[in-house]
């Protein structure tokens, strides 16, 4: 019985169930130059533009061979429609902001038509779009951002460190209780249009904040919005986060995108039996420098010590060959 | 090291920014050495600050407290050390390179660098080849420091090594990068002179570099 790549990737999203083969998926960025070559579609039209979007991230499915397709690139898709004045880059270039509106931390005012601000609407067209154009067939991904994130969007990255390091929880959790709608809203609009799954990126990154910041400010409000949200959801956290990688699974996640930094035997031996594991080949020096042999062997790696899904451990540069990444594609294909 | 001084170091230590600058007045009126107050006691501080992040006991929210709480102690010496023997270690200059508007890692390499007497020029973030290559002619300084958070703006790095190489100037100034995504490797191979990993390994390879060993 042959499985469809929807199939591999929703029965290795529960409980690790195994198909025929290892799925691969495109839980973050997986666009390069040369798929934007390859494809005719390039940013910053895929960031803006419904169908630029839709098609961009078919491509990462009919071109590379991912089991999904995911059509949001940037993490600033809230940020915008919340007041950031975002440059949406260009072919090289990701998104960013050039404010913070709220670096005061002053009430964050949410609008009443969010999800229809342009930013938002974007994405939950292309959802929609790919719904009717692979839905049931190939996996839908969709991407919020969490409120860690959209307060790092909404007050500045180093300012809102700070009042961390400051010890002004108070502020800091108000801002996260405030954000915290956006989030919701915004994923639970995702599963109406057509996703399948969504990944929630919230950059409680490991190095930059530790398992005792999670755990004080944050993990109360993920188990909230797992606890609202129906449909599976895959969290993204970049850095080395194995110490607190048992407090994701107590968060409620179906899913964990962790990086190749987390041993993933290691990853598999503490989480393996309680959440899907995500990831993990590296990017900057396996996707970026290594060759196609690199790839496969990181992706044996991975496959061989339990990972459910295989994917990149974060957005790729740019630059990435896509050699590299169809070979990812090829080494899940070799099977268990 | 006299009673005051190991307070000072430990206030660095453990964030204690409210504190600070009453601590080195105090040393300041004991008559202390003002090179030891900054070596001995400030720098000394960070440097333990920085080796309890390099190990994972602290993060970059303590960190930024601890190193606010030194450039508050700076400032109470700064302005006693004029027309004295306060030679610089060096000029770094240093900024995030194009694509990227991530800094935290900068500044807390700018704030240490400067805390450890080195002069330094923040250029700041998103910071186009030829913006970077203009301001080495320009600056002249011993280290050019490049920082990027983002595995997608990685190759800047690169491209302003080859055009400072391609206008003559590579050999005029030493580079060290780092930022999440860089290693060692990944230095050498785009031609940098030296990678360091957080902000305490910044200052140890801008004082070898300038060091010359």
């Amino acid at each position: 019985m042959k499985s469809t790549p929807y199939n591999l990737i929703m029965s290795a999203l529960y409980n690790g169930k195994k198909g025929s083969r290892p799925p691969a998926a495109s839980v973050t960025s997986i666009v390069c130059h040369d798929l934007m070559d390859a494809s005719g579609v390039s940013f910053p039209e895929a960031h803006v533009n419904s169908e630029a979007m839709a098609e961009l991230a078919l491509a990462g499915h009919e071109i590379i061979g991912f089991d999904t397709v995911m059509p949001e690139y940037s993490v600033h898709q809230e940020a915008a429609a919340l007041g950031c004045d975002v440059d949406w880059g260009s072919r090289d270039q990701m998104p960013d902001s050039r404010n913070a509106p709220y670096a005061d931390f002053s009430d964050v005012i949410i609008p009443e038509n969010i999800l229809e601000k342009p930013s938002m609407r974007v994405v939950l067209d292309a959802i929609s779009k790919l719904r009717r154009h692979v839905g049931g067939r190939v996996a839908i991904i969709g991407k919020v951002m969490g409120p860690w994130t959209l307060s790092y969007h909404m007050a500045g990255t180093q300012n809102l460190l700070l009042q961390v390091g400051l010890g002004e929880k108070d502020k800091v959790v108000k801002m996260l209780r405030q954000l915290m709608p956006v989030t919701i809203a915004f994923a639970k609009a995702q599963f109406q249009a057509g996703a399948d799954i969504v990944v929630l990126a919230d950059h409680a990154t490991g190095n930059l904040v530790g398992s005792y910041h999670y755990k004080d400010y944050l993990l109360a409000i993920h188990q909230e919005i797992t606890s609202q949200i129906e449909g599976p959801l895959i969290l993204h956290v970049c850095g080395n986060c194995l110490d607190r990688i048992e407090l994701f699974a107590d968060a409620g996640f179906d899913g964990y995108n962790f990086e190749w930094q987390v041993d993933s035997k290691v990853a598999v031996a503490k989480v393996g039996h309680r959440i899907c594991l995500v990831g993990n080949v590296n990017n900057a020096q396996t996707l970026l420098q290594g060759t196609p042999d690199d790839v496969r062997k990181q992706v044996r790696y991975a496959v061989e010590a339990g990972v459910n899904i295989i994917a990149p451990e974060c957005a790729i540069p740019l630059t990435t060959p896509i050699e590299n990444l169809k070979a990812l594609v090829a080494a899940v294909h070799e099977g268990y | 090291m006299t009673g005051t001084l190991e307070q000072i170091k430990q206030a660095v230590i453990s964030g204690k920014h409210k504190e600070i600058e009453t601590l080195v007045q105090t040393a300041v009126d004991e008559k202390v050495d003002l090179s030891s107050i900054i070596n001995t006691a400030l720098i000394d501080g960070m440097d333990v600050v920085g080796q309890q992040f390099a190990s994972g006991e602290i993060f970059v929210p303590e960190m930024l407290i601890a190193a606010l709480t030194m450039q508050k102690g700076l400032a109470v010496i700064k302005p006693l050390l004029k027309g004295k023997d306060s030679k610089s270690k060096g000029t770094v200059l240093i900024g995030t390179v194009k694509g990227d508007l991530h800094d935290i890692g900068k500044n807390l390499v700018s704030m240490m660098l400067e805390g450890a007497g080195f002069q330094v020029v923040d250029l700041g973030v998103n910071l186009g080849v030829e913006q970077l290559v203009d301001k080495v002619t320009e600056i002249k300084p011993d280290i050019l420091g490049l920082s990027t958070l983002l595995t997608t703006t990685m190759p800047e790095m690169q491209k302003v090594i080859s055009v400072m190489r391609q206008r003559g100037l590579r050999s005029s100034v030493k580079i060290m990068v780092g930022g999440a995504p860089v290693d060692a490797h990944f230095a050498e191979k785009i031609g940098a002179d030296g990678y360091a990993k957080d902000a305490a390994g910044a200052v140890q390879l801008a004082r070898k570099l300038v060091s010359g060993n």
